[in-house]
């Protein structure tokens, strides 16, 4: 080593002295940057979080749909002109696992069904009524439950049975109900408030 | 001095007693018009009957003929009454417009080979000796036969069904969305399909059953036929499986949450490593049966007793 390149060395390790050992920012940055991060759990999504908002929109969705069936209808809606195909909107349709659905044929089933009882709701004993819109309700929990769990066992064979099985029985219910409604004497009176039943 | 003023607290009592009562009576004395028809009728003929609300009573007996009796509901426009060949219609006919409708209560008798439909809406129903098929449906209104040989069919809404057998082989289907059934006696073959209705079933030989709930608990007790097909499902109701005498069946039974329970021997395994569910696979005996109970979350329970 020459004298010149001692004489640097020496100057460096002087003005490394003179520096303080910290140094303070000149303003906090962390609030911005801790602001400007996502948080924790959106980042790393943990296994429920999916199954569990699909679960909440069926039921949120089922529940729309039972809603509507079971909304009061006007004497007159026997007379009523039929809904335009666009009324099939409304309804959601069926899901069968993750990113699969039951399909065209069995929403537009359920919705004829659904159309076709709502004229002959009004038959039915305020009790049944009752019932059947709290059967209903758990018919569409029970979907969602098999949906849910689809979603953490994807292509479970017993599940996918218990699903197809459960549309099937609420098409079966929904057809019974309409038998049931409108196959009998009960047919022959329009407001169920002047029987006592 | 009146008699009146003589009479002591105890006999004004009775008095006021024998006053409230007949004033009880006589709005029912008014409220309905006696039923009184009659017609021959065949030996196995059909009869159906329809009423609304109140009740359908139907009587087997040896006559070949039809009597229908009780009271038609203050309200009502009339009853029909028609028996052309081997068909035979009761039916309760209401206005189209009326301020209020009484209970109707329709006492039918008709010969034991009948078959017989009767359709309701909150009336409930019996059924007592027939012996041809029967159709009973009801909306709210409780359903109580006996099945013979034939087949039965009982279906409501809310209403609860009650079936006793004559331990003869048959067909009885049940289908009720919110009602219970209670099915003793009967053998042969036993469907039923509920939601949130328990079904509870006692049966000799059973030769099939199909069972399904959404949220009813299942559970039959019997003996399997050597060719026996039990097939029973529910997503969160509970199963039991009770069967008496000798049992030779191929047993599939899996849970995806529930707990499986097996009086035979064999124990469920787990189906996944990271997934809920377990199965039940397992013979017992020599017979050609098979059992398959699947539940979502609902236990299972089989047992031989």
């Amino acid at each position: 080593m020459t004298t010149e390149r001692k004489d640097t060395a020496a100057n460096l390790d002087e003005a490394l002295e003179r520096l303080p050992p910290t140094i303070a920012p000149g303003r906090d940055l962390w609030p911005q940057i801790d602001a400007r991060l996502e948080p924790r759990g959106a980042r790393h999504p943990r296994r429920w979080f999916w199954p569990a908002a699909a679960a909440v929109l069926l039921v949120v969705g089922s529940s729309l749909i039972t809603a509507r069936l079971l909304q009061p209808e006007a004497p007159t809606v026997a007379s009523q002109p039929a809904p335009s195909p666009d009324a099939g909107a409304a309804f959601a349709a069926a899901a069968f696992g993750p990113g699969q659905t039951v399909g065209p044929t069995y929403d537009a089933a359920r919705e004829e069904l659904v159309r076709s009882l709502s004229a002959r709701l009004e038959r039915l004993p305020p009790d049944a009524r009752r019932q059947l819109e709290k059967n209903l309700a758990e018919l569409h929990r029970a979907s969602a439950e098999i949906n849910a769990a689809l979603e953490l066992s994807p292509g479970d064979p017993l599940l996918e049975e218990l699903l197809l099985n459960a549309y099937q029985d609420e098409l079966a219910v929904l057809a019974n109900v309409n038998q049931l409604a409108g196959g009998n004497g009960a047919g022959a009176t329009n407001d169920p408030t002047r029987m006592q039943l | 001095m009146t008699i009146r003023d003589q009479a002591t607290p105890s006999q004004r009592a009775a008095a006021w007693l024998a006053a409230v009562a007949a004033l009880a009576v006589a709005p029912a004395a008014l409220a309905g018009t006696p039923i009184n028809e009659r017609a021959p009728a065949d030996s196995a003929g059909k009869v159906e009957v329809s009423n609304t609300a109140g009740s359908v009573a139907v009587t087997a007996w040896t006559r070949n003929e039809i009597e229908v009796t009780g009271t038609l509901g203050t309200g009502t426009e009339r009853l029909e009454f028609s028996s052309v060949d081997q068909l035979t219609r009761v039916k309760v006919i209401l206005p189209k417009q009326s301020s209020r409708v009484e209970a109707t209560h329709l006492v039918v008798k008709v010969p034991a080979g009948s078959s017989v439909s009767v359709n309701t809406v909150s009336a409930d129903v019996t059924a007592q000796g027939v012996r041809g098929s029967q159709r009973l449906q009801s909306v709210s209104g409780d359903i109580q036969t006996e099945a013979a040989a034939e087949d039965v069919e009982c279906k409501t809404v809310s209403g609860n069904v009650m079936v006793t057998g004559s331990g003869q082989r048959g067909l009885l289907t049940v289908t009720t969305v919110s009602g219970d059934a209670t099915v003793s006696r009967v053998a042969g073959e036993v469907n039923g399909n509920t939601v949130s209705g328990n079904f509870a079933i006692a049966m000799g030989d059973t030769v099939r059953s199909r069972l399904r709930s959404t949220s009813g608990d299942l559970g039959l007790k019997g003996r399997l036929a050597p060719d026996a097909r039990i097939d029973f499902e529910s997503i969160s109701g509970s199963v039991r499986l009770d069967l008496a005498g000798p049992v030779g069946a191929e047993f599939d039974i899996s849970s995806f949450n529930g707990d499986i329970r097996n009086c035979f021997g064999p124990k469920a395994v787990r189906t996944s490593e990271y997934a809920p569910g377990s199965e039940l696979r397992f013979r017992e005996g020599q017979g050609s049966g098979r059992v398959r109970i699947k539940t979502l979350n609902g236990d299972i329970s089989v047992c031989n007793k």
